[in-house]
């Protein structure tokens, strides 16, 4: 499988970024959460690069897998933290209920995939937003509006001291794992027979199912890979680290927003891309935060239009034609 | 005694729906003639219902009065946006127009709370109402209704009978076929999508005849939502097709928030928000084009 | 046995009829020409071959498998190759991966992996003599060097029959000359059958087919050895409306 290694040499520049991230975030005194921060836009927009960048289907409710992996972790920890001898396996336990949510709900958008695209696929994703975040308030399930609180469940499981290490220090740790197994799968991909059906799904559907592509089977495992990874986000990024979930706090459009706009400002179906495009946005966000506090969004709003107006291709798509023919090439992808 | 109940709720569900109908028209006139979802639909209700605030307890100005200023403001708005973002983008792929109108309604809401502030208000016109056997009418809502027939009736009228209105038919229809016979296409986009604005922001006002509190800088997410519903089951490029999906919209939504009430140990209201958006995805599967759309 | 066999193909799209009752059989190594005016149905006829549309009526068989309710995508590795009138690359990708995508996909799906893809790959367009443009954006490639793309990723399939779609519209007789010896070529050294469809490129099918059928108005108006379809009175008066005059 990793026959020729020098193919993923593209990883270098990008485990280099997360590698001193991570020694900053560590080793410098209170710039944890400012990296954690960064971690986390940069793991998303390499989750939801798998979907967008590489198939070119858009889905504005992406959100919902962050929020499915977060009432997994939730649910996982509030069903199991009774059974003391499972220790720390109950985050795991809820991980996998994380992933299992998540992973209906790609199969879905799989499903509708079939048959819808472009504005209307989009337009259906954000329904199931809507549609189960509204279900779980008006139908009282999952904690209803009122959400799940487990940091009594964690604390009953685990300890005090171990969970506070675990919302402070290792969940964040989580994200920066996840944002390295993206942009690994990211690259896999993109090297592999996956990587090139899915162009041809993104630059032209019906020349590819002629070219013997199945493109449901290639649509299913992108929107698989990048909805599990994204659930897995959430449920470490907004389930243990915070250890309460509210339906309203989460199934909120903006953050699928945000992953677009990260992706896009990077680089759309670049490797480097989101990383870029996350640092960026993230430096930003918690910039004008600090500065301007409030003002965030107005600023963003008109930016998101300069980007889209001017810069489609992204920073990395622009380093591309730039470099391109030079020995960088081999690392800016 | 449930079926009062319901009979009352579906009047005022089918007067909602006449406001819902209207306010729907703008997006799916847009959509129709430049192919762009405009998904900052709620921010602009949000500036009507901003609009006739002002005017109502600043100026003592009568919400009816404020429907043409309304009007009037939403066209120009979309000029604007029109000409600075949104005619650069016609040949852009879909998600970039989808992410120009989400952020310029996120602009939108942003001024309007630099401006006024986040706080909810309301304000009360004090009509007084009207009292049937089986429900109370506030008249603010008949007005309402009223006011969204005239539009719906007028805008029926100026598609069919007028040149420009035809114009923007043909552009829908088929845009190269209509620039071969001489239309000025550019123009007929910038125009729709600036009336589309306008009637977006024109049903703003109307809404707050029916709901006169509760406006803060972001109550348009909701009807944004809303909007996406009714557009697809009238049909996305059907601005007819669009309000009278909105009347039943209307209906149902009022009719089922009442049977769900009568579901011990749930919250009606967003379980009737997410019925909304089971209808949508359904629908989208089965029919996309709408029960009243073409293509 | 027969390579592909059409048993009384019929497609109507709502009250037309583009493809009417026909049937037809090409062995292996065959080369043919598919000929008719504009609206005679053929492109109709190879987007039922390939799978982009089901017949109302009829059978395709493909080396004795009835290939007729089949996925399009399914009908790739089994041997069937199709080029476009307009091509169709992927843009933002290289030719050279574009013509893997032909032998990923292709007959030899699930036997090569990446890197011997794109070593076939290069192979083929080096035969297109695509070799100067090989790691360039398919979509910066000139129409015609697009075209012979299309050749080369179809090729890249190893296919056992090749659809291809007016290959020549639009081409210098000269060129037209390069390309049929370049077909036959293939033909000889793959084995390869050739379907090819052509508008009214009389040198290209005379040069190139064994055999020609002319289709009119959806159906089959004759099927037979090249010189003998092409003199046909019916086809003449097809083609120019009149019988011939004595």
């Amino acid at each position: 499988m990793i026959k020729n290694i020098s193919k993923y040499y593209p990883l270098i520049p990008v485990l280099a970024v997360y590698l001193t991230m991570f020694l900053i975030g560590f080793y410098i005194p209170g710039m944890w959460q400012m990296v954690a921060l960064l971690a986390f836009y940069c793991a998303l927009g390499q989750s939801w690069n798998i979907f967008m960048g590489m198939t070119g289907y858009v889905d504005f409710g992406y959100v919902t897998f962050i929020a499915l992996g977060t009432y997994g972790m939730a649910l996982g920890i509030s069903y199991t933290h009774q059974y003391e001898w499972l220790g720390i396996g109950i985050i795991f336990i809820g991980l996998i209920f994380a992933l299992f949510l998540a992973s209906l709900s790609a199969l879905l958008e799989s499903f509708i995939a079939l048959r819808l695209r472009g504005a209307y696929f989009a337009i259906a994703c954000i329904s199931i937003n809507e549609g189960l975040r509204h279900f779980i308030e008006g139908a009282r399930i999952w904690g209803g509006s009122e959400g799940i609180i487990f940091y009594g469940a964690l604390i009953q499981a685990l300890g005090r001291e171990t969970s506070n290490q675990l919302t402070a220090f290792w969940a964040d740790f989580a994200v920066f794992i996840i944002a390295v197994l993206a942009a690994t799968l990211n690259i896999y991909y993109m090297r592999s027979k996956i990587g090139y059906a899915l162009t041809a799904v993104r630059e032209d559907e019906d020349a590819a199912k002629v070219m013997g592509i199945n493109t449901t089977k290639y649509k299913t495992i992108a929107f698989l890979t990048s909805g599990l990874l994204g659930a897995a986000v959430g449920a470490f990024a907004w389930g243990v680290k915070l250890a309460h979930v509210f339906p309203g706090d989460v199934f909120v459009i903006h953050y699928t927003i945000e992953c677009i706009v990260i992706v896009l400002l990077g680089g759309a179906g670049t490797l480097l891309g989101p990383v870029v495009g996350g640092l960026i946005y993230g430096l930003s966000k918690y910039w004008l935060a600090v500065v301007l506090p409030g003002f965030q969004l107005l600023i963003f709003a008109p930016i998101i239009i300069i980007v889209i107006v001017i810069f489609p291709e992204g920073v990395i798509g622009f380093v591309k034609q730039k470099t391109k023919g030079t020995p960088l090439a081999r690392y800016i992808i | 005694m449930i079926l009062q109940l319901l009979a009352g709720n579906l009047i005022h569900g089918l007067l909602l729906g006449g406001v819902y109908g209207v306010a729907t028209m703008g997006l799916s006139l847009i959509f129709g003639v430049m192919n762009v979802v405009n998904v900052g639909h709620g921010a602009f209700i949000m500036v009507g219902a901003f609009i006739t605030l002002t005017l109502f307890t600043a100026l003592g100005i009568s919400p009816v009065l404020a429907i043409p200023v309304a009007l009037l403001m939403g066209m120009a708005l979309g000029f604007f946006f029109f000409y600075t973002v949104m005619r650069r983008l016609i040949k852009a792929p879909e998600l970039a127009s989808l992410l120009a109108t989400f952020a310029i309604g996120i602009l939108l809401e942003e001024v309007v709370k630099l401006i006024f502030g986040a706080d909810f208000r309301g304000y009360n016109w004090g009509l007084g109402k009207i009292t049937l056997p089986i429900t109370v009418i506030p008249i603010s809502k008949i007005y309402a209704f009223n006011g969204s027939i005239v539009i719906a009736l007028f805008l029926y009228f100026w598609f069919s009978k007028t040149r420009l209105g035809t114009a923007v038919r043909a552009v829908v229809e088929d845009s190269e076929g209509a620039r071969v016979c001489g239309v000025n296409v550019g123009w007929i986009y910038a125009l729709s999508f600036a009336i589309g604005i306008g009637l977006t922001v024109m049903s703003g006002v109307m809404l707050t005849m029916f709901i006169p509190v509760g406006i803060n800088p972001y109550m348009g997410g909701v009807y944004t939502l809303k909007a996406f519903v009714i557009a697809v089951l009238g049909g996305l490029s059907s601005p007819y097709g669009a309000f009278f999906a909105g009347l039943i919209f209307g209906l149902i939504e009022n009719g089922a928030y009442v049977l769900f009430a009568q579901i011990p140990g749930v919250a009606p209201f967003p379980l009737t928000v997410s019925l909304a958006f089971w209808m949508l995805f359904f629908l989208l599967l089965v029919k996309p084009t709408g029960l009243l759309g073409k293509k | 046995m027969a390579l592909l066999k059409l048993e009384n193909i019929t497609k109507t799209f709502g009250g037309l009829v583009a493809v009417n009752d026909v049937s037809l059989e090409i062995e292996h190594g065959e080369l043919i020409a598919i000929v008719g005016p504009n609206g005679a149905g053929k492109t109709t006829l190879f987007n039922v071959i390939s799978g982009v549309y089901r017949p109302d009526k009829g059978k395709i068989i493909f080396e004795e498998k009835d290939i007729t309710r089949m996925p399009a995508y399914k009908r790739a590795p089994l041997g069937l190759g199709r080029t476009f009138q307009i091509p169709r690359p992927f843009s933002s990708a290289t030719v050279r991966e574009n013509v893997a995508v032909g032998a990923m996909f292709g007959t030899l799906a699930g036997k090569v992996s990446v890197d011997d893809s794109l070593e076939i790959a290069d192979r083929y367009i080096e035969l297109v003599g695509l070799e100067a443009h090989k790691d360039k954006e398919a979509g910066t490639l000139t129409p015609v060097e697009k075209k012979m793309m299309e050749i080369a990723r179809a090729l890249a399939m190893k296919p056992k029959l090749l659809l291809m779609d007016e290959a020549m519209a639009g081409m210098h007789p000269r060129d037209i000359d390069e390309m049929v010896r370049f077909l036959k070529e293939i033909k000889e050294k793959e084995n390869i059958a050739v379907v090819s469809m052509v508008e009214h490129i009389m040198r290209a099918v005379v040069g190139l087919a064994e055999r020609v059928m002319v289709m009119h108005q959806g159906a089959k108006l004759v099927d037979a050895k090249t010189e003998e379809a092409l003199t046909d009175p019916r086809v003449v008066e097809v083609y120019l409306g009149r019988p011939p005059e004595e």
